[in-house]
């Protein structure tokens, strides 16, 4: 079955019409306002946005004007679901001003972040008013904007809860339990593949994953028995390979990535040249 | 804290529903402070992750997670008694304790004497307004304090000039 197949069987979603800035485009019922602006290119800027969590609103920055009955409402598109008539308008002189703020807000609660800094230049936005927070502590470089994705990737996707919010306010930060390196982390990296400032850090170093920004968490890695190249973490490797099929746990189990595709390879050229049928028809 | 003893906690609260804070609340009440081991072994029991009970207990300044001294001071600082007179009575506390306030890294407010004896803490409102300003010694309220008052209720838990 081809993907076109896949995606017109799977859910049967009516489609609506929603007009941004004064063009109409198609959506699904219900689906997330700035998911459609993102496949439209129409530019939102936003940062706490991720379609495998549920919407969450924490950063504010996708701030867009609704227009019902003759009224705007300001609301975050990231929490706006597409309806039939739905109409939002991007960039109105109250979002830009609030934006801008915010923007600044930002520059001085994560003043190392690059993403933050190249986001308010586009809109205009290269100073900041406020008091901008440098901890040389800081095993997030001063490049978090506490927005929470890493958490919940931790503990809504992964299941492992390693991480959470620790103090509160300005104190506020993300880390393991009491700074120190915790047996919950699979270091699996989902924290740094949502973190939309690019804060969390790690690295492999030898056999080990070292989280660096996690209070050092060390994580074991997985050795491929061809090449002897670590390339996964131990622990998230045998609970993947859970749920795969035996004979193909075996070979994955053994190989990294680049060697087992070697091998695929290796095996279908050989049934190649054995005048085997194209299994690709 | 003992297993029994926080087995017994957990019994009272058959709701998992806004357990934990209770079951926080009690451990604090029942040791002074939150202790890592019982942190550790409530996230077992409970089958939690430890690092939401150290958000949670992070988060709130009612919760303590190193040992206090033997009586806690606390210093009502919400605005009734700021305006009649806290930050004073807190400044004379510490020259008596010979403790400079110092918020630390985690934002709490929380300092324990050398000797173990007393640590001082402030609270945002006691709901004493009327009585202001106010402190709290080991859970009695002491009103309309002045700092003249105040050696002689520190003599009450054993504080020598």
């Amino acid at each position: 079955m081809t993907r076109k197949e896949a995606s017109s069987t799977g859910g049967a979603k009516k489609q609506v019409t929603v007009t941004i800035n004064g063009k109409k485009y198609p959506a699904d019922e219900g689906e997330i306002l700035l998911g459609v602006a993102v496949r439209e290119k129409i530019a939102i800027p936003h940062l706490c946005y991720e379609p495998s969590l549920d919407p969450y609103g924490a950063c504010r920055l996708c701030m867009v004007e609704v227009i019902k009955d003759g009224k705007r409402e300001m609301t975050t598109s990231c929490t706006l679901r597409a309806a039939e008539g739905l109409e939002v308008v991007t960039d109105t002189p109250a979002i830009v001003k609030y934006r801008n703020v915010l923007f600044e807000l930002y520059l001085a609660e994560a003043p190392k972040s690059e993403v933050i800094k190249e986001m308010a230049a586009r809109y205009g936005v290269t100073k900041t008013r406020f008091l901008k927070k440098l901890d040389t502590t800081d095993s997030l470089g001063n490049k978090c904007v506490l927005c929470g994705l890493c958490v919940r990737a931790c503990n809504e996707i992964m299941g492992a809860g390693a991480i959470g919010f620790v103090n509160r306010g300005p104190y506020t930060v993300v880390n393991t339990p009491y700074f120190e390196p915790t047996k919950d982390c699979f270091g699996c990296g989902a924290c740094a593949k949502v973190c939309p400032t690019k804060a969390v850090e790690f690295e492999d170093r030898g056999s080990e994953r070292v989280m660096t920004s996690w209070s050092g968490t060390k994580v074991p890695l997985a050795r491929c028995d061809c090449c002897g190249g670590y390339y996964a973490p131990k622990a998230l490797a045998i609970s993947t390979l859970a749920h795969i099929t035996p004979s193909l746990r075996e070979e994955i189990a053994a190989l990294c990535p680049v060697c087992r595709g070697r091998r695929i390879a290796r095996d279908e050229i050989l049934a190649g040249r054995g005048g085997g049928a194209g299994s690709h028809g | 804290m003992d297993e029994p003893t926080l087995d017994a906690i957990i019994a009272r609260y058959d709701d998992p529903a806004g357990r934990l804070l209770g079951i926080l609340g009690e451990i604090q009440d029942e040791e002074g402070y939150i202790p890592r081991e019982s942190l550790a072994m409530l996230a077992e029991k409970l089958d939690v992750r430890l690092s939401q009970l150290y958000s949670l207990t992070t988060f709130y300044s009612y919760f303590s997670l190193t040992p206090v001294g033997d009586h806690v001071i606390t210093v009502c600082m919400g605005t009734a008694c700021h305006v009649k007179g806290a930050p004073g009575i807190l400044e004379a506390l510490e020259g008596m304790l010979g403790i400079k306030s110092d918020t630390s890294e985690d934002g709490k407010f929380s300092i324990t004497t050398d000797d173990k004896k007393f640590t001082l803490e402030i609270a945002r409102c006691f709901g004493a307004c009327s009585m202001a300003p106010v402190l709290r010694i080991d859970g009695n309220l002491y009103g309309y304090a002045t700092r003249e008052d105040l050696p002689a209720i520190l003599a009450e838990y054993g504080w020598e000039p």
